[in-house]
């Protein structure tokens, strides 16, 4: 309870500070920015917005002519926000209104930025990113490259919460309690899997499935080089397995069985592995359909030195059974462990990248080795350099444990190893600044920061050595262009293309998207009724049992039966199956990085010639003459309507229901996406639009349905925007495949925008939006990607900064390397507010 | 030459669940961990009665929530009172008539519209068991503490696990939620305070590993003392890194501060717990193989199991499960309806619409039948059955899906409450907010302290 009014206290005192503080303000400053308001901008809204916004209208509660006084025009800032955005986008006024021209919007534009923002384009405001967690993503990454771990963290973390579209924002990347606890179990794992925490081990030997040669090896491989063997014919394959050294060793198999699964069949076949080592069988067991399961088996051998026999044979055990599924038995490897003898052990895998120095045997050295390892390494997982009092501690965690008996001193290690991994410095991205000279307004961010802003940026990942180095040196920043291209050619790029199209793209969704193929494809088909009532009535009989059943009944089940499968034939099979998904996954990927790293105009994100495809997608496309299974770049025929992302397989199933396409989620996808102004949410309590097909007395298309109901003013004012675009984009059905009709009604994908201009098909949109709508596309592009860099929303005082990425990618034709770089030498990416009383915090450390 | 062992799915990757299921069989049929139960029930006996039966057993309770509403006309019984006949929907608990009652006229007002507007669904699952209204922003988080927290708050030291939070939601769409609200308030149930939600575990066999310790039968409590003795020492660094690091931050960065430390103080607390009550029962069952079940009703499935496995042994007594998070547009192919859940919601009165939802509420219920069954054939320490110890709500925050009302909302309370509820009818409680249902609930808890919770307006008696 106390807590309560001390909150409410600090509330109302806050209060007062502000108040106080913003009336000073106003008697200096703003007394201009009214008289400019009254001046300039009352007439401009006098004539273009009174007939909805003043003179008693207040259409969506705003009206410009309520303002109580003139702080209270200038303190409105949210509104003002609001009324920029929509005139840029040519939102407001209406088409059909009378709009500012250039200058008036300019004047206003400018107005709303220098008075009511109070910005200042030379020096905008970098706002204030809460502490960043590193997400699933960036976690996994990290430790691939401090590590050399692939370590799985979908499965092993929660899904991390996304604001504002990414999965990147300080402020939603909470921490409960349980994801503390799974960051220390992930931890341990990770550190027992990569760190050998002994200096010997019994010798291991991996043959690969691939190297036992014989029938059934025809060369090709399985995935980690093993061999794969059909159920359906025989096969035998041997290899030798040299041995040295004579002793106890244990031999390990390891198989999978595997299948390809196809809906609704099963495949009965049956086969049997033997295992012989030196002519004698081991083991012998019959597999059936095991669901792509792992299987394990370990011998114990004594033996001589010398050459030892390795042979499998694999009998099919049902000639007769209809082969289905292809159902294989991979080999994956033989493992020899051994001699078990200690005197032949050798250093584990690793080692020397863990310890590159043999371990000292006298304490103190040992403190000052285990120091100095765990010193490297707590700098690079807390990507900057860790202090002496934080080592010792890490160095006495590590003595504590390999002073105990039976511990070694590498295990002493990796547990502060474990410990560094738990640490808050790991797992959150602590930013610091440059040392302050006082007079700056917004200190820049020191170069470790600005290191890890980078990588986290193009890599999702902790910055490399290169980067690290040139931050210890301060000359991260002079060399800030040359840095960020050689990052753009790094294969680890390839963690910002896929985290940044996975979710402004909406690409992580496409693997699990829930689609129906049958009822997809059903809708191409022509509407039948009495094919229809045929089939309920049906399963309405068919569902009684037997004794349910009147004789009447039983005579018309028949009938119906008869009538039904007379002329059945089975709907066209598409396999929606991982793999296609995942070629529209790499479609997008691959179009995004080719624009990118050919520094193309980002406009060919929307309308373009080509795209990325292999044999597979292009089937699934229609597009004839692509081979293979690796995905290339194809230039498009004219008339495919393909091209740019809105029509690439993952935009268009995204955006779907499960058994049909929906225009509206499509439209608002394009407005919030590519347009950057999205509709406000539905009123509540109202059901979709598009599920309102009440009362027709046929099947109405999509297209009717919709105008039936945009028909409803309450609705019409979003509906017209988003339906025309959704509509457009009909010839492409709820699986990305091109269509001519639906029902058997041609598709009609001609509209006109709410902006006023019309198109006869999707083609013409494209092109629509790529010359009259280029702006709206750089500065939502630019909004995104600023928001996904720096980890928050987008505030009133970005509008300046945005604005300058934006003004370069017009001079630049668009060039893909001016956006990033825009956002690269923004000031939300190189420097931050001032904390804690104006005093910027620097981190209490010392640079070896 | 000789054999030494053949494990056949050491590294299994694909499940199979009916391989766990025999196991868990064998593990029900125990005489139910009565050496291990001795301590506990004078553990509880010293602990004022909380969470804790007339006869001395184990008291939990359990809120496990489905989406989008149910079709009202399927789901309401004709007949209010013992003996009321079961819907077409609630049929699948008609065996358990006699341990099961249908609340009626129960309500979530906090989900309803008033000035914030659109965001039905996240509404519906956020203010479910918080009963307070949400602030609306996608990245401002303000709930409440749920009422499961609340109860793990005064009864969570007397088990291992003062709560859990299961989910079978295993990914989240990326991009905006509904309407301007966080993710985060259509995702979770469990509030642990306003602005931290107890993220929910989707693993089965990470929540395994979780309450009886990695590795193999028989391997697993060793593996937990040892995770317990190096996980002591990490902590105790952690803390001080967390609290040096915690002065150089400004105000709202600590925030994300005191997340990490109350995280690694749940943990400290957990381990001094773990060795005042010992240690959990080994079930002797193989864990769930790592990864996703192949189908939905399966993860249902084992989530259930894994439940029924953590009340039996006495790990906690509050649990929450999310089926799906409101808004869910699952195709339900399985039964033969592809289309999704949400989509269809949204009926419009379309008779095949309304069918296909009612068939979806008819096998959301069956699995919880199925769940039942488990817990009434598992016996307790005090020799009756888990069911008549326990009390598990099962509801949604939306009433009509179609709609999008919270009024009237669709809920059962299953089981005896260790005999201090009155199972077997259907009874209307007349437009009360389901706030005054967790009050009372709370009170057969133990909880004394507890006078007001969301918008209750006091108890419910009638239970």
């Amino acid at each position: 309870m106390h807590h309560f009014y001390y909150r409410r206290l600090g509330a109302l005192l806050l209060l007062l500070v502000l108040t106080v503080a913003g009336e000073r303000a106003y008697a200096e400053d703003d007394a201009n920015g009214a008289a400019e308001f009254h001046k300039s901008i009352e007439p401009i809204l006098q004539n273009y917005c009174y007939d909805c916004h003043g003179d008693g209208a207040h259409k969506g509660k705003v009206a410009f002519d309520q303002f109580k006084s003139d702080a209270d025009v200038l303190t409105n800032r949210d509104l003002w926000w609001k009324a920029l955005k929509n005139v840029r986008a040519g939102i407001m006024p209406p088409a059909k209104k009378p709009c500012p021209t250039a200058q008036e919007r300019d004047l206003m534009a400018h107005w709303i930025k220098t008075d009511v923002f109070d910005s200042d384009p030379q020096e905008p405001d970098p706002g204030r990113v809460t502490l960043r967690r590193l997400n699933r993503a960036e976690y996994h990454n990290t430790i691939r490259d401090l590590l050399g771990v692939d370590f799985n963290t979908q499965e092993a973390f929660p899904p991390d919460d996304t604001g504002y579209g990414f999965d990147t924002i300080g402020d939603v990347l909470t921490l409960p309690p349980m994801l503390l606890e799974k960051y220390m179990n992930a931890a341990e794992k990770i550190v027992a899997q990569a760190v050998p925490q002994m200096p010997l081990t019994e010798p291991k030997h991996v043959i690969s499935g691939k190297r036992f040669l014989g029938i059934g090896n025809d060369g090709s491989k399985g995935k980690d080089g093993g061999l794969v063997l059909s159920y359906y014919s025989a096969a035998a394959v041997s290899n030798t397995a040299p041995i040295k050294w004579a002793g106890q060793y244990q031999v390990s198999v390891d198989l999978t069985a595997n299948e390809k699964y196809v809906d609704n069949e099963f495949d009965y076949n049956k086969c049997r592995l033997i295992f012989t080592v030196d002519g004698k069988e081991t083991f012998r067991q019959d597999y059936n359909r095991e669901g792509d399961k792992h299987f394990h088996y370990d011998f114990n051998e004594d033996w001589a030195a010398g050459d030892h026999q390795l042979a499998f044979q694999l009998q099919p055990l049902t000639p007769d059974k209809e082969q289905v599924r292809n159902l294989t038995l991979q080999i994956v490897s033989v493992t020899l462990h051994g001699p078990a003898a200690r005197e032949h052990w050798v250093p584990p895998d690793n080692y020397t990248k863990f310890f590159p120095t043999p371990v000292p045997t006298d304490k103190k050295a040992r403190r000052q080795y285990a120091k100095e390892l765990l010193g490297n390494f707590a700098s690079r997982a807390f990507r900057r350099p860790v202090d002496d009092k934080t080592l010792n501690r890490l160095t006495a965690l590590a003595e504590s444990v390999y002073s105990q008996n039976g511990k070694t001193f590498e295990a002493g290690v990796a547990e502060g190893m474990v410990a560094v991994l738990s640490s808050p410095r790991f797992l959150f991205r602590e930013e610091s600044t440059e040392p302050s000279n006082g007079k700056e307004r917004y200190p820049l961010i020191d170069e470790y920061a600005l290191a890890s802003r980078l990588s986290y940026f193009l890599w999702s990942s902790m910055p490399d050595e290169e980067l690290t180095r040139l931050a210890n040196q301060g000359r991260l920043r002079d060399e800030l262009p040359g840095q960020v291209e050689r990052m753009m050619k790094d294969w680890k790029f390839q963690g910002f293309v896929q985290d940044f199209t996975g979710q402004w793209l909406r690409v992580r969704d496409i693997l699990d998207w829930p689609i129906d193929a049958r009822s997809v494809l059903q809708r191409e088909e022509k509407a039948d009724p009495e094919r229809e009532r045929l089939r309920t009535r049906f399963h309405q009989l068919n569902d009684k049992s037997d004794e349910q059943l009147t004789k009447d009944e039983k005579t018309e089940l028949a009938e119906v039966r008869k009538k039904l499968f007379a002329n059945f034939r089975r709907p066209p099979k598409v396999n929606f199956n991982y793999e296609l998904r995942n070629s529209m996954k790499m479609e997008t990927e691959k179009v995004f990085d080719y624009v990118i790293q050919n520094d193309r105009p980002v406009l060919e994100l929307i309308d373009s010639d080509y795209t990325f495809l292999n044999h597979r997608l292009a089937l699934h496309y229609g597009i004839t003459n692509v081979q293979g299974d690796d995905m290339r770049l194809v230039k498009l025929p004219a008339e495919s309507g393909r091209g740019g992302v809105l029509t690439e397989g993952t935009v268009l199933v995204a955006t779907s229901n499960p058994t049909r396409t929906s225009p509206v989620k499509r439209g608002l996808f394009i407005l919030d996406s590519i347009l950057g102004t999205p509709p406000p949410p539905p009123p509540a309590n109202i059901p979709p639009l598009e599920d309102a097909a009440k009362g027709a007395t046929n099947v109405l298309t999509l297209r009717e349905t919709l105008a039936r109901h945009r028909a409803d003013a309450l609705c019409s004012s979003c509906h017209n925007r988003m339906d025309p675009l959704g509509l457009a984009f009909e010839n492409f059905n709820a699986m990305g495949m091109w269509r001519k009709g639906e029902y058997g009604v041609p598709i009609d994908a001609t509209g006109t925008l709410a902006s006023g201009e019309s198109f006869t098909n999707v083609t013409e949109l494209k092109h629509i939006l790529v010359t009259k709508h280029a702006e709206d596309f750089y500065r939502t592009l630019t909004e995104k990607m600023l928001t996904y860099a720096v980890g928050r929303g987008l505030d009133y005082y970005d509008v300046d900064t945005v604005d300058q990425i934006v003004a370069r990618l017009e001079a630049n034709n668009g060039r893909a390397s001016q956006l990033i770089a825009g956002v690269v030498e923004s000031a939300p990416f190189q420097k931050c507010r001032r904390t804690r009383g104006g005093q910027p915090v620097a981190l209490n450390m010392e640079i070896p | 030459m000789k054999k030494i062992h053949t494990t056949t799915d050491k590294f299994s990757r694909s499940f199979n669940r009916r391989q766990f299921l025999r196991g868990l069989g064998a593990c029900v049929a125990l005489p139910a961990f009565a050496s291990f139960s001795g301590a506990k029930l004078l553990a509880a006996q010293a602990s004022n009665k909380l969470a804790t039966t007339a006869t001395g057993a184990p008291l939990r309770s359990a809120f496990l929530y489905f989406p989008n509403g149910a079709i009202p006309s399927a789901w309401w019984p004709k007949t209010e009172g013992a003996n009321y006949d079961f819907s077409r929907t609630l049929a699948p608990l008609a065996d358990f008539k006699s341990k099961v009652q249908i609340l009626g006229e129960l309500d979530d007002r906090a989900a309803l519209p008033e000035e914030d507007g659109a965001g039905d669904h996240a509404r519906a699952n956020g203010t479910f068991l918080t009963s307070v209204r949400l602030k609306k922003s996608a990245t401002d988080i303000h709930a409440g503490i749920s009422i499961d927290q609340v109860m793990a708050k005064n009864v969570g030291h007397l088990t291992r696990f003062p709560s859990l939070e299961l989910t079978c939601e295993t990914s989240r769409p990326s991009g905006a939620c509904d309407s301007g609200y966080s993710c985060a308030y259509q995702f979770n149930l469990s509030w642990n305070s306003a602005t931290t939600p107890m993220t929910a575990e989707s693993s089965p066999s990470q929540v395994f590993e979780r309450l009886f310790g990695a590795g193999p039968p028989g391997q697993r409590l060793e593996n937990l003392r040892r995770r317990r003795q190096e996980q002591r020492s990490i902590l105790d660094f952690v803390l001080d890194d967390a609290k040096e690091m915690q002065r150089r931050l400004n105000p709202q960065d600590n925030d994300k501060l005191d997340q990490y430390l109350t995280g690694v103080r749940e943990l400290e607390v957990r381990i001094q717990r773990a060795a005042k009550l010992g240690d959990p029962k080994d079930p002797m069952v193989d864990s769930p193989p790592d990864g996703l079940p192949s189908s939905y009703g399966e993860h249902l499935e084992l989530m259930f199991d894994i439940l029924t496995l953590a009340f039996q042994t006495d790990s906690t007594r509050v649990a929450t499960l999310l089926l799906a998070h409101d808004g869910s547009n699952r195709s339900f192919s399985e039964i033969g309806i592809p289309e999704g859940h949400h989509d269809l919601s949204h009926h419009f009165n379309d008779a095949s619409k309304i069918e296909k939802v009612s068939e979806i509420d008819l096998w959301y219920v069956q699995q919880l039948a199925k769940f039942l069954q488990k817990l009434d054939q598992t016996k307790d320490v005090d020799g009756n059955s888990v069911l008549h110890n326990s009390m598990i709500l099962y509801g949604s925050g939306n009433a009509d899906g179609n709609r999008h009302t919270h009024v009237n909302l669709p809920l059962v309370l299953a089981g005896g409450g260790g005999g201090t509820l009155t199972p077997g009818r259907y009874v209307k409680h007349g437009s009360t907010s389901a706030a005054n249902l967790f009050l009372s609930m709370a009170d057969r808890m133990g909880l004394e302290n507890v006078t007001r919770f969301g918008d209750s307006t006091g108890r419910l008696n009638n239970i």
